[in-house]
C-alpha cells in the first residue's frame, strides 16, 4: 500500500433547493449583509443531519476517508447518494460547504467523454483542444497523438469535422484522449458504457493496465458492479451522502448488493386487522426466497428463486378464487403473468408459492404484483408491487459488458460444430 | 505526514488569490481556445478565415457609403468616414469584450460542470479573439487614414497618437472588467441578460460614438466625461483626426475607473468562479 494521495477530511456539501423567484435577490442580500457586514452566523445554520429541510439538501455529510497511491478505488451507491457530488468536489468543479480535501499530484477528471468537443472542428483539432481542457500540456498531447488516434481506430477520419462522425467514432476518439491522460489521479464517472462491445473491452483493458502497470491512482464510479469488481481493489459505499461501508471492493460490493435484498425482498404482517387488504383478502406475507447454490448471497441471473405468499381469506362464503401474479420491470413493462388454478377456498389462511427458474430473467430491477380474482373473474383485491428485487448481472469473463438486450436471458445452449476443414 | 500534501481544496477562499502561475501554465489551452474561437465559425465556408478580413472591409465600405455620401452630422471638421470608423471600432471592441465575457459561465456551463481549468481562460480567450478582430479592423482604418493624410491632406496626427495603444488597452480592460462583474451575477440572476442588452444600447448613446464630445452642453459635461469610455474615444480621435487637447483630469479619471472596475471584476470572478456553478 502506498502513501495516502488524497484525504477527504470531514467534507460536507449543501445544495440550495427551490426555484429562483422575485424573493431570491432579497434573501441573498440579507444573507450577504448578515454574514459579510454584520459577521453574524445564520440564525438557523442548517444541520448536517437535518433530513427534512425544504430549503437545503445535504449531498454529502461529513465524509472522511483516504485514498492511497496506486489504489483503484470504486465508489458505489444508489442514484442520489452523493457519488457525483463527491467526484465534482474532488475534481474542483464544485467546492465543499465545509471540510477540506488534501491531495498530491496532478488530477484529471473524466466525468463525461468529449468535454469541449466542437462539432465543426476536425478530429485532430479536437484531440488537441480536449486534451488540453483535460489538463495535458500541448506537447504531451502531440507526443501521444499517434497513440490516441491508433487507439480510437479512426486514422482515416482524423481531419474530418467531428460532426460527421458516427456516435461510435465520436466516443471512441473522446475516450482515447482521456485514456492517455498523463496524471497522477484519474477520476472516471460511468464512462465505461460507451461504444460497441469490442471497444468496451478495449477500454476495460486499458483501464486495468492504467492501474496495474502505471501505478496510477484511479477513482471509478459505476453502476456496473461486474466492471467495478474487476477493476477496483478498494471501494466505498455512499448512501444519502454518508459513508456506509469502506474496504476491499469485493466486500463492499457484496454488502451493497445484499443490503438491497434485505430491504425489498419480503413483507410480513402478523395481524390481519392492520394487514394490507380489504373485506375479502388480507395479506399475511409475501417473500422472495432465493435458492442459492453458490457462496454469493444475492440474486444474480443464475439464481432460481421462489415467490412465496400467504393471505387470509376473509369472505363469509367459500369462493372460487384465482391468484394472478405479474412480474414487471421497473419501467412498468410486464414481463409475464402467471395464473393459478381456480380453487374453492374457505375463510382462513392460504399459502401459495411459485418457482422462477434461474438463468431465465435478464439482469435488472423487477417487482411482482398480485391480483385476487373471484369466481366471476372480478378483482377482489390487487396487491401492487408486493416485492421488488434486483437481479444482478452474472457472466463469465468472455462475455461482453453492458446490459444484454431482451426482457429474458435464458441460457439455451447454442451449439457449434465444425463440418469441414476447407475454406470455400 | 500532513505537510506532505501538495494542495488542498476548501470552502473558504482568500481574496486576491488570482492564481496567476496556474494561468500561465495553461497558456497552451488559452491559445487553443482562441484558435477555436477564430476558426470554428468559418468551417465549411469557401473563404475560410479570410472572412476575418472580409467582414471589416465590407463594414468599412458600408460606413464609407453611408457616412461620407449620405449622412451629414457634425464631426468637428474631421472626415466623416474616419470619424465614424474610429467610434465604431472602439465601441465595437468594448461591447464585444463585454458581451462575450459576461456569458463566460452561461455559455460554458457544460464544460465547467465537467472539468476544471482556471476559468479566467474563457474571458481572456474571448478578449484576445476580439483583439485580433479589432486589430484587423484597425489596420484597415490605418490604410484609409494614410490615404486621407497623404493624398487629401485632410487630417494630421497629433501628439496624442502615442496614446492610441493605451486607448485600445483600456477599452478591452473596461469591457472585460464589466463583463466579469456581470458574468458572476448573471449566472444566478438571468434578468441581467435582458437588462444588459438594453443598457448597452443606451450606453452607446451617452458615449461619443456617433457624435463628437464637443456638442454636449456645458451643464452635462462633467457627468458625460465620467463615462470611462468618453476619454478613451476622444483621445483616439484627437490623436488621429483633429488637434486640440483633453483635460488631463478626465484621462486620469478614465484610467482609474477602468482599472478599478477591472480589479473588482477580476476579484469577484476569481472568488466566485467555482461556487457560481452551483447556482446556474
Amino acid at each position: 500500500m502506498g502513501k495516502p494521495i488524497l484525504h477527504i477530511d470531514q467534507v460536507s456539501k449543501k445544495y440550495q433547493l427551490g426555484v429562483m423567484g422575485s424573493g431570491a435577490l432579497k434573501k441573498d442580500l440579507q444573507a450577504w449583509w448578515n454574514q459579510q457586514i454584520l459577521l453574524k452566523k445564520e440564525a438557523h445554520e442548517p444541520e448536517v443531519n437535518d433530513e427534512h429541510n425544504k430549503d437545503y439538501i445535504w449531498a454529502l455529510r461529513n465524509l472522511d476517508f483516504k485514498i492511497h497511491e496506486g489504489d483503484s478505488f470504486g465508489i458505489i451507491g444508489n442514484n442520489g447518494s452523493g457519488k457525483s457530488t463527491l467526484l465534482k468536489i474532488i475534481s474542483r468543479i464544485s467546492v465543499p460547504t465545509s471540510g477540506i480535501i488534501h491531495g498530491r499530484g496532478r488530477i484529471a477528471s473524466l466525468l463525461e467523454v468529449g468535454t469541449g468537443f466542437h462539432p465543426e472542428l476536425s478530429g485532430r483539432e479536437n484531440v488537441l483542444l480536449n486534451g488540453q481542457i483535460l489538463g495535458m500540456k500541448k506537447k504531451e498531447v502531440l507526443n501521444k497523438f499517434d497513440e490516441i488516434v491508433d487507439f480510437a481506430g479512426i486514422e482515416r477520419f482524423i481531419d474530418t469535422p467531428v460532426k460527421r462522425y458516427s456516435s461510435g467514432m465520436y466516443v471512441r476518439l473522446a475516450f482515447a484522449v482521456a485514456a492517455h491522460l498523463q496524471t497522477d489521479i484519474l477520476i472516471i464517472d460511468e464512462v465505461l458504457a460507451v461504444g460497441d462491445v469490442d471497444f468496451q473491452r478495449k477500454c476495460l483493458k486499458k483501464m486495468k493496465s492504467l492501474t496495474t502497470e502505471t501505478g496510477k491512482t484511479v477513482i471509478f464510479v459505476s453502476h456496473n458492479m461486474q466492471a467495478l469488481r474487476s477493476l477496483c481493489k478498494k471501494a466505498i459505499w455512499l448512501e444519502k451522502g454518508r459513508l456506509i461501508a469502506e474496504g476491499s471492493a469485493d466486500s463492499v460490493i457484496n454488502k451493497y448488493l445484499t443490503r438491497e435484498k434485505v430491504e425489498t425482498l419480503s413483507q410480513y404482517y402478523p395481524n390481519p386487522e392492520v394487514a394490507p387488504g380489504n373485506e375479502w383478502i388480507r395479506i399475511k406475507q409475501v417473500a422472495i426466497n432465493p435458492q442459492f447454490n453458490t457462496q454469493i448471497s444475492y440474486i444474480d441471473t443464475r439464481t432460481p428463486f421462489d415467490f412465496e405468499f400467504s393471505f387470509w381469506f376473509m369472505g363469509y362464503h367459500p369462493e372460487n378464487t384465482q391468484v394472478l401474479i405479474g412480474l414487471y420491470q421497473l419501467t412498468g413493462e410486464c414481463i409475464f403473468e402467471l395464473c393459478s388454478e381456480e380453487v374453492k377456498i374457505e375463510k382462513g389462511l392460504v399459502d401459495g408459492r411459485c418457482r422462477i427458474p434461474g438463468s431465465f430473467l435478464n439482469n435488472g430491477y423487477y417487482y411482482i404484483s398480485m391480483q385476487f380474482l373471484n369466481g366471476n373473474q372480478e378483482t377482489m383485491y390487487e396487491f401492487a408491487a408486493s416485492v421488488a428485487f434486483d437481479i444482478i448481472d452474472y457472466r463469465n469473463a468472455k462475455r461482453p459488458f453492458g446490459k444484454w438486450d431482451g426482457a429474458v436471458r435464458p441460457d439455451f445452449p447454442v451449439e457449434l460444430s465444425q463440418v469441414s476443414f476447407d475454406a470455400p | 505526514m500532513e505537510n506532505e500534501w501538495e494542495w488542498e481544496l476548501r470552502a473558504e477562499k482568500k481574496w486576491f488569490q488570482y492564481g496567476l502561475t496556474e494561468l500561465w501554465q495553461c497558456r497552451g489551452l488559452l491559445q487553443s481556445f482562441v484558435r477555436k474561437e477564430l476558426t470554428a465559425g468559418y468551417q465549411q465556408t469557401i473563404m475560410g478565415v479570410f472572412w476575418l478580413v472580409i467582414q471589416p472591409i465590407l463594414t468599412t465600405l458600408f460606413y464609407f457609403l453611408v457616412f461620407s455620401k449620405i449622412v451629414k452630422v457634425s464631426t468637428d471638421g474631421a472626415p466623416p468616414l474616419l470619424f465614424y470608423m474610429s467610434g465604431a471600432l472602439l465601441w465595437g471592441y468594448f461591447s464585444d469584450c463585454l458581451t462575450s465575457t459576461m456569458y463566460s459561465f452561461l455559455h460554458n456551463a457544460h464544460i465547467f460542470n465537467k472539468v476544471y481549468f482556471p476559468r479566467l481562460i474563457i474571458p481572456l480567450s474571448m478578449v484576445i479573439t476580439h483583439t485580433v478582430r479589432t486589430g484587423i479592423q484597425f489596420i484597415l482604418f490605418l490604410i484609409i487614414y494614410v490615404n486621407y493624410w497623404i493624398f487629401n491632406d485632410a487630417v494630421h496626427p497629433s501628439s496624442y497618437i502615442w496614446l492610441v495603444p493605451l486607448t485600445l488597452f483600456f477599452t478591452a480592460l473596461l469591457g472585460m472588467g464589466l463583463g466579469m462583474i456581470v458574468a458572476v451575477f448573471m449566472a444566478k440572476y438571468r434578468d441581467l441578460e435582458q437588462l444588459m442588452n438594453f443598457m448597452l444600447r443606451l450606453f452607446m448613446f451617452v458615449t461619443p460614438v456617433v457624435y463628437p464630445a464637443s456638442i454636449v452642453p456645458e451643464k452635462y459635461k462633467v457627468l458625460f466625461w465620467c463615462n470611462p469610455l468618453t476619454p478613451v474615444i476622444e483621445t483616439f480621435r484627437l490623436g488621429f483626426l483633429h488637434g486640440g487637447t483633453i483635460d488631463n483630469f478626465y484621462i486620469f479619471t478614465g484610467i482609474t475607473s477602468s482599472l478599478l472596475i477591472f480589479f473588482i471584476g477580476l476579484t469577484l470572478f476569481k472568488f466566485r468562479e467555482i461556487k457560481v456553478m452551483d447556482t446556474i
